[in-house]
């Protein structure tokens, strides 16, 4: 699915996560800030990364600034992220929750 | 802990006071009026007991007057990153996503962990970046220079309009080097709108096929790296923005890029022009060279050919001496346009800027 417009989720506070995704062109692109990068940074980017695929947003620019966040609230955050990004706010996809 | 997100209206003096005082407090003290009416939002950071801890503003699509109080309880980060989130939350709403900071370079880093990239740092200041559109994606939008192009060299105009003097420099870039970036700036506040200023920037250089014109967007003379070019000001920031510009355009531009000269036309009348043509000499070297042409002058040899001067007869409606001045296609578009272009000076718009 293509994204329809930039969207934020997420804030920069302590055990958060703050993600922007916005139109991309070439696949799923991350640029992630983290302060856990060298122990969990691919496990960030694959959590978000499979929320992705279950909502079929190929090609994106995914900003990510984590601030120490657990899996939960990284899939959360990145669920919020798609349904705002593709403007079906008001269509929660049950299969992909 | 409790500390609460609420909306500080300045317009109510009380309100206004006490936000100017914790600034102050806290180092910045510089209210001028210009800065403050930009500001189209202020949110503050408040305890349990109601005082005051940080605050934030935006203006446009940039992060202003944030500050927060340290009280030794190691608070300080968790306020600043909220403060932030929450200004950036504003700005989501208002539809931006790309987001600019100018602020001191000791707080590089505390920008930097909520994930703002450095555009451009002198000894007083700093500008960083978050979101999209960036530069990257500025850099990628470019047109892309020749294969086998060895030097490659850049100028940045306003053109307010396009005149013989512009042509005149570019004619001298183009004929000296393989390649010749023309970056047209993308601010709109001038006589003519940066789309009919682009169009007769490209119209008045077709005739060499190695010039490139593009939009200089947010990164070259516009508001966020040089706003004292269209507000007159001080000549303390003055200097101190257009290091930052030059700083901006020698790292992000000139070295991805591979342009080795900056050409620029001397300027004997505009104070503000000539203070920035100084900077680059400054800043720029030895990475980057700068070349000053000395101006074209019109008619006897007096007069400097000048966007200015060419304002002035649009307003008086003397189209006749405008052919000394300008290349024969903005000539063309002033004529077709002279009623559209009046009108807009009737209006206000200001023609004795830069």
């Amino acid at each position: 699915m293509e994204i329809k417009q930039t969207a934020m989720a997420g804030t920069l506070e302590s055990s958060d996560i703050q993600i922007v995704l916005s139109q991309g062109s070439n696949g799923i692109e991350f640029d992630l800030t983290s302060d856990v990068m060298k122990q969990f940074g691919d496990d960030i980017k694959q959590t978000i990364e499979d929320v992705l695929k279950a909502f079929k947003i190929d090609s994106a620019m995914v900003k990510v600034v984590d601030k120490g966040a657990l899996t939960p609230v990284i899939k959360a955050r990145a669920i919020t992220a798609c349904q705002r990004a593709l403007d079906m706010k008001d269509q929660p996809q049950w299969e992909v929750l | 802990m409790a500390e609460t997100i609420q909306e500080l209206y300045l317009h109510n003096p009380m309100i206004k006071k006490r936000w100017e005082n914790f600034l102050k407090d806290r180092g910045i003290t510089v209210f001028a009026d210009q800065e403050v009416d930009t500001i189209d939002q202020t949110i503050g950071l408040f305890d349990e007991q109601d005082n005051l801890v940080g605050t934030g503003s935006i203006a446009g699509k940039t992060i202003k007057y944030i500050a927060v109080s340290d009280d030794g309880s190691g608070e300080s980060g968790s306020r600043f990153n909220q403060l932030v989130s929450a200004l950036e939350m504003k700005l989501a709403e208002a539809g931006h996503f790309q987001i600019f900071v100018f602020t001191k370079p000791q707080y590089e880093t505390s920008f930097q962990h909520v994930g703002f990239n450095t555009l451009a740092k002198t000894d007083y200041g700093l500008i960083l970046e978050k979101g999209t559109p960036n530069i990257d994606t500025y850099r990628k939008g470019l047109p892309q220079k020749p294969e086998g192009a060895k030097s490659t060299v850049a100028i940045v105009m306003n053109a307010n309009p396009f005149t013989k003097g512009h042509r005149y420099l570019v004619e001298k870039a183009a004929k000296e080097n393989d390649c010749v970036y023309v970056f047209v700036v993308n601010q709109d506040v001038s006589l003519f709108t940066t789309q009919e200023r682009t169009q007769l920037v490209e119209e008045g250089t077709k005739d060499w096929d190695n010039v490139l014109v593009a939009n200089g967007g947010d990164y070259m003379v516009s508001y966020l790296s040089f706003p004292a070019y269209f507000i007159k000001d001080q000549d303390n920031a003055i200097k101190y923005q257009t290091a930052l510009d030059a700083s901006l355009f020698k790292n992000q531009l000139a070295k991805p890029l591979g342009i080795q000269t900056r050409y620029l036309g001397t300027e004997p009348t505009s104070h503000t022009t000539n203070l920035y043509n100084e900077t680059l000499k400054t800043i720029l070297p030895p990475e980057v060279d700068v070349k000053e042409i000395p101006r074209l002058t019109a008619g006897s040899g007096q007069n400097v050919v000048s966007a200015r001067e060419v304002r002035a007869l649009i307003k008086d409606g003397s189209i006749e001496p405008l052919a000394q001045y300008v290349p024969e296609t903005t000539a063309n578009f002033i004529k077709e346009n002279l009623d559209l272009l009046q009108k807009r000076i009737l209006k206000g718009q200001k023609i004795n800027g830069n």
